[in-house]
């Protein structure tokens, strides 16, 4: 069995790789088909370790990739419940987008670049996914983080794309400094680098280093999954081609970073001032991200913010010190955050490549098949009664309110106000897409079958995720928290509140709705300017970080090379060759050639040294 | 060790005088190009040959010199001929034989005076090959300068516009360092001589000199001010880019790939075991100064226009994190050290040699005259990517598994160290990507030859790759090799 764990990350490298070497040579649709069935396999391989999960789990070790005095960092797999529920997940998912983006790169030129990067892409995350130590673990974290860069910038001609791209891996590798000095200062403590071996002996540490080692992964976490103040790269990053925004952007990147506070939660839990930065972190996020997906105009954009809000609120459960309730919400927003991504791909191609939503509108006419699709991932998202998003994200808010104390309430109140915006942008969305006649001119492009296989697929697994961990309430069991051996995580209070606490779920939901009804039903570019400015540009933090960070960092720089470099070392290395050549010019006058100058010059030295003599004798 | 060993064949002089004869025979056949070339190309294969075949060969898991010659020489002085090799030298001729034949391969169509040029680098070739081998401090000094004039002309005759100004630059940088050198050299051997009686050039008996705390010092200071320039350390680097701009491409593959490489090495043959006690004195200057230059070269680089100085501009910053790991002093970090000097030889060489294709097919290196060059040379950017990829130091390539050796040595010793140099790695992703995005992305800049790789330039850059990549993947045969002598070196014993 170890052999087939093993396998699992190699597929996908192996697919990527024959894409990156001979993909322009192969014949096209072999290229996808390859990519394609990497993934599939990888998937299959992943079911097929699946009984080996429970318990202890499976490990294997590869070979010793850096090993030097104390320090040894193998290439080795461990194959737990949580990383078999994520590695499931991933390859899953990874597959039905493989399949889609064989349907929506169908016509471009540069397909096999773009299947060797998403492939690539897959064996990075699953390398974070798999991996038993955290240096192993950053090579996938970087790996992904190269992958989005290069995915961003596909269609490198249009100079925006790529400094999307470029945006995205500066951005998340600021957060992955935090995580290097975590790892090189867990390694210096521990004198390990083995999550296990970590997590185990974490209650060694003292509390402030323990603290501040938390607080180093938040930030690596923070800027791999988009979250405060390491936000302001995903709605960049949608410049990308939709397939990739809707594996990488959406449903397994961007939560790498709750996977890894996850991973390390033995670690980060004892911790209880990281615990509440965690939470503040992801509610401070999903609240802003809300509020800035309430005004965007570009389809992708809308989506972009709404996953950064939905990964605070993972961020928030993990705070909140529920791996279990991160967990099922990073499962069912995977599910129904790829749905959204792709069925907008579906939008966009119907729209005749328009994805403004002032635009489009009617779009139902175009095609009720994803009509509905979306209209599934849109419930889901919005939290509408017995989807999957509503018992994940109703586990965290409850989770937030059985705290009890005024700092959770206050969380509980905000991430409940979340939810009724999230709702409302939700069906904001729905009515500007859907509803009235289509504004724009286009005319609808056809749309591969492929496009839409895997959309019911994922529809059905986001509207029936809750029966992963469906709780006691309803008649469920609470799988996933069993799995992941968090029976803790299970809520204990009350009936009644939990009666009242969905009760309030589902006004807010309904609440949402409706002021969406009132406001988008007949649409109307009625926006009041300044607020819509604001938010639509993200709270102007695009900005702010211009003024604060870059405008200076650039005139450091030009400080260094003008005054530094060349004004100040070349400078006094020029100025010494100047005054030695003045100094040649100064005393030329002595070997001008002049006979008599010469004599004079010999009558003086001459006199000199037999004057020297003289008083020598004289003494 | 040393008797028995140096009966058998003298494999270190013929590593060493091989490249020599083929600048004799390039210099027989001046009259026809074609045979030069080949030449060149024979001898520096033979040369690579003869070193891999050594690596495999020998037990390079010792710790002692591995290969060990010494003659007599000039006697009346004391001067002998002792070449030695253990695993740092090893692993630091294998990659002058290796870009040495990438350097012959990229200059293959040279046009101005063929012969000469290849003579020059075969002499090159030789006067690396000699720092990295000779322990008699004579010897050394001779190689040391050796290195110096064949560059001198490389840059100042083949070199691009302002050539001129560049190739005195750097020859008065350099050898202002290197007059210091020999003066202690000479001051060192006199009082040896007269303490012990028995006046000696040899490494080994000079280590033996009874200093004082000032003695040591200054010949230290006068010692690391040869290697200092020549790495080069923040703020002796400004020679570094004005040369490298205006060096052919051999020149730039040489100069970043090993020209700056004998001055670390020096560092630790050489200033280090002689002066242990200035050595641990001058650490923290020498991590501060690292520290500095790590920043100070990223954040300049961030702002060039010449492909070639901001690949220049992030030598120096690569080379602070070299002598950062120095500075750590101890076993994990000399190892990252040494590592990541491999490393960048082959990455910074790698990026050298792409540069000059690209302006084979552009005519120019202005950054804004460049783009989108993936839409005609997707190969050519591909590799382009990958290495700048490496050189950024992107995990499972070239020059990560270095970096994270060196910042776990740092950090372990000198936390604050380790946690600020982290930070250079930001700025190296800063300046990297935006030379990405100025050259292969955007919108196209209509280059006048579109050809993408021809095989001549197909068979460089897929050693180059594989190297890169096998460093980053699997550097351990490379850490084997250099574990023992290291661990020696750092306790101050000589092999």
């Amino acid at each position: 069995m170890t052999l087939l764990l093993a396998l699992i990350p190699i597929l996908p490298l192996f697919g990527g790789l024959v894409n990156a070497c001979f993909g322009s040579r192969l014949p096209r649709p072999l290229s996808a088909l390859i990519a394609c069935g990497a993934v599939l396999g990888s998937f299959l391989a992943t079911l097929g370790c699946w009984p080996g999960a429970a318990g202890e789990g499976l490990k294997t070790t590869l070979f010793t990739w850096l090993q030097s005095g104390s320090f040894s960092a193998e290439v080795g797999l461990l194959f737990d419940p949580l990383a078999a529920i994520m590695a499931l997940m991933v390859t899953g998912v990874a597959s039905l987008i493989h399949l889609y983006a064989a349907g929506y790169m169908e016509d471009d030129s540069d397909q096999a670049r773009f299947f060797a990067l998403l492939n690539l892409f897959v064996f990075a995350m699953l390398t974070i996914v798999l991996a038993d130590n955290l240096l192993l673990m950053f090579l996938g974290w970087e790996g992904v983080g190269f992958c989005s860069y290069g995915l961003i910038g596909f269609w490198y001609r249009k100079t925006e794309n790529a400094v999307a791209g470029r945006k995205a891996f500066i951005v998340t590798r600021i957060g992955d400094l935090f995580f290097t000095v975590g790892l090189l200062w867990l390694f210096a403590r521990f004198g390990t680098i083995g999550i296990e071996a970590i997590n185990s002996r974490a209650a060694e540490l003292d509390p402030t280093t323990l603290t501040l080692i938390s607080l180093l992964l938040l930030g690596g976490a923070c800027g791999k999954s988009a979250q405060l103040p390491l936000m302001s790269w995903l709605p960049d990053a949608m410049a990308g081609p939709t397939p990739v925004s809707a594996l990488i952007h959406a449903a397994t990147m961007v939560t790498a970073g709750v996977y890894l506070l996850c991973r390390m939660f033995p670690l980060v839990s004892l911790s209880p001032l990281a615990m509440g930065v965690i939470a503040c972190v992801g509610v401070l996020t999903a609240f802003y991200a809300a509020t800035c997906a309430l005004a965007q105009r570009e389809i992708k954009r809308v989506l972009a913010y709404s996953t950064m809000s939905q990964v605070g609120y993972m961020f928030l459960a993990v705070g909140l010190d529920s791996v279990s309730a991160a967990m099922f919400h990073l499962l069912t927003h995977a599910f129904f955050k790829a749905l959204l991504f792709m069925g907008a791909g579906c939008l966009i191609q119907l729209a005749g490549h328009e994805n403004d939503i002032f635009q489009m509108g009617g779009m139902r006419r175009r095609s009720q098949t994803v009509f509905w699709l979306f209209l599934a991932g849109l419930l889901c998202l919005a939290g509408a009664p017995l989807t999957g998003g509503f018992f994940s994200k109703d586990l965290i808010l409850a989770t937030a309110f059985a705290k009890g104390d005024p700092f959770h309430l206050g969380i509980y109140g905000l991430g409940v106000l979340t939810a009724g915006i999230t709702s409302l942008y939700s069906f904001r969305l729905a009515y500007l897409l859907f509803a009235g006649d289509f504004r724009g001119e286009e005319l609808p492009h056809e749309l591969p079958k492929l496009m839409i296989w895997p959309l019911p697929l994922l529809a059905l697994l986001g509207l029936s995720g809750g029966l992963l961990n469906l709780p006691h309430l309803f008649g469920g069991r609470s799988w996933l928290s069993g799995w992941l051996e968090r029976e803790n995580d299970l809520l204990q209070i009350p009936l009644q509140s939990e009666y009242l606490l969905l009760g309030v779920a589902a006004a807010v939901f309904l609440l949402g709705w409706l002021v969406a009804h009132f406001r988008y039903r007949r649409f109307a570019e009625r926006e009041t300017e300044v607020c819509k400015q604001f938010f639509l540009t993200g709270w102007q933090c695009d900005a702010f970080f211009d003024r604060l960070l870059i405008r200076p960092f650039r005139k450091l720089c030009y400080f260094c090379w003008q005054g530094g470099d060349l004004g100040l070392i070349d400078g006094l290395v020029e100025g010494f060759a100047r005054a030695c050549l003045q100094w040649g010019h100064a005393i030329r006058f002595l070997a001008d050639g002049r006979i008599s100058r010469y004599l004079q010059g010999f009558a003086w030295g001459l006199l000199l040294i037999v004057g020297w003599f003289l008083l020598q004798a004289v003494r | 060790m040393t008797a028995e060993t140096s009966i058998t064949f003298p494999w270190l002089s013929l590593l060493l005088w091989l490249p020599l004869l083929g600048t004799l025979l390039c210099l027989l056949w001046r009259k026809s190009a074609a045979a030069c070339r080949y030449l060149a190309l024979g001898t520096t294969l033979l040369v690579l040959l003869v070193s891999v075949g050594l690596a495999v060969s020998l037990e390079t898991g010792a710790g002692g010199w591995l290969l060990f010659e010494d003659y007599r020489w000039i006697d009346a002085y004391g001067i002998r001929y002792t070449l030695g090799m253990d695993g740092i030298s090893l692993l630091l001729i294998l990659l002058t034989a290796f870009l040495q034949v990438i350097a012959v391969l990229i200059s293959w169509d040279m046009r101005k005076h063929p012969a000469l040029f290849f003579a020059l680098v075969l002499v090159l070739e030789t006067g690396i090959i000699g720092v990295f081998l000779a322990l008699d401090l004579v010897l050394f000094y001779l190689f040391w300068e050796l290195m110096l004039i064949p560059m001198f002309f490389l840059i100042g005759v083949w070199g691009h516009e302002r050539r001129v100004y560049a190739a005195v630059k750097f020859f008065l940088f350099t050898l202002s360092g290197s007059l210091l050198l020999l003066l202690a050299i000479i001051s060192l051997y006199l009082l040896h001589g007269e303490q012990t009686g028995v006046y000696t050039f040899a490494l080994a008996a000079l280590k033996q000199t009874e200093l004082n705390f000032t003695q040591e010092m200054i010949f230290y200071l006068c010692f690391m001010a040869a290697f200092v320039v020549k790495v080069p350390l923040f703020p002796f680097h400004t020679w570094l880019p004005d040369a490298h701009t205006e060096a052919p491409a051999a020149g730039s593959v040489d100069l970043a790939g090993l020209l700056l490489k004998t001055g670390v090495y020096g560092m630790i043959r050489f200033a280090f075991p002689l002066f242990p006690l200035a050595a641990e004195k001058s650490l923290p200057v020498l991590a501060a100064l690292a520290l500095i230059g790590l920043f100070y070269a990223a954040w300049i680089a961030y702002l060039q226009f010449d492909i070639k100085r901001i690949v220049a501009y992030s030598s120096v910053s690569h080379l602070g994190f070299v002598i950062l790991g120095l500075a750590a002093w101890n076993q994990t970090a000399w190892e990252g050290s040494v590592l990541l000097m491999i490393s960048h030889g082959v990455t910074t060489g790698a990026l050298f040699v792409m540069i000059a294709m690209i302006r084979q097919r552009t005519a120019t290196r202005e950054v804004d005259k460049l783009g989108g060059l993936w839409q005609s040379q997707p190969n050519l950017s591909a590799f382009f990517l990958l290495f700048c990829f490496a050189s950024l130091g992107l995990p499972g390539l070239a020059n990560f598994a270095g970096e994270i050796l060196i910042l776990i040595g740092v950090f372990s010793s000198q936390p604050l160290w380790g946690a600020i140099a982290v930070g250079g790695i930001l700025f190296a992703a800063a300046y990297m990507l935006r030379l990405l995005q100025e050259v292969i992305w955007g919108p196209c800049c209509e280059p006048f030859d579109k050809s993408d790789l021809c095989r001549r330039e197909w068979l460089i850059l897929i050693p180059l790759a594989l190297l890169v990549i096998w460093l980053g993947c699997y550097p351990q045969p490379a850490l084997d090799v250099m574990r023992a002598p290291i661990q020696l070196l750092l306790q101050g014993g000589m092999p």
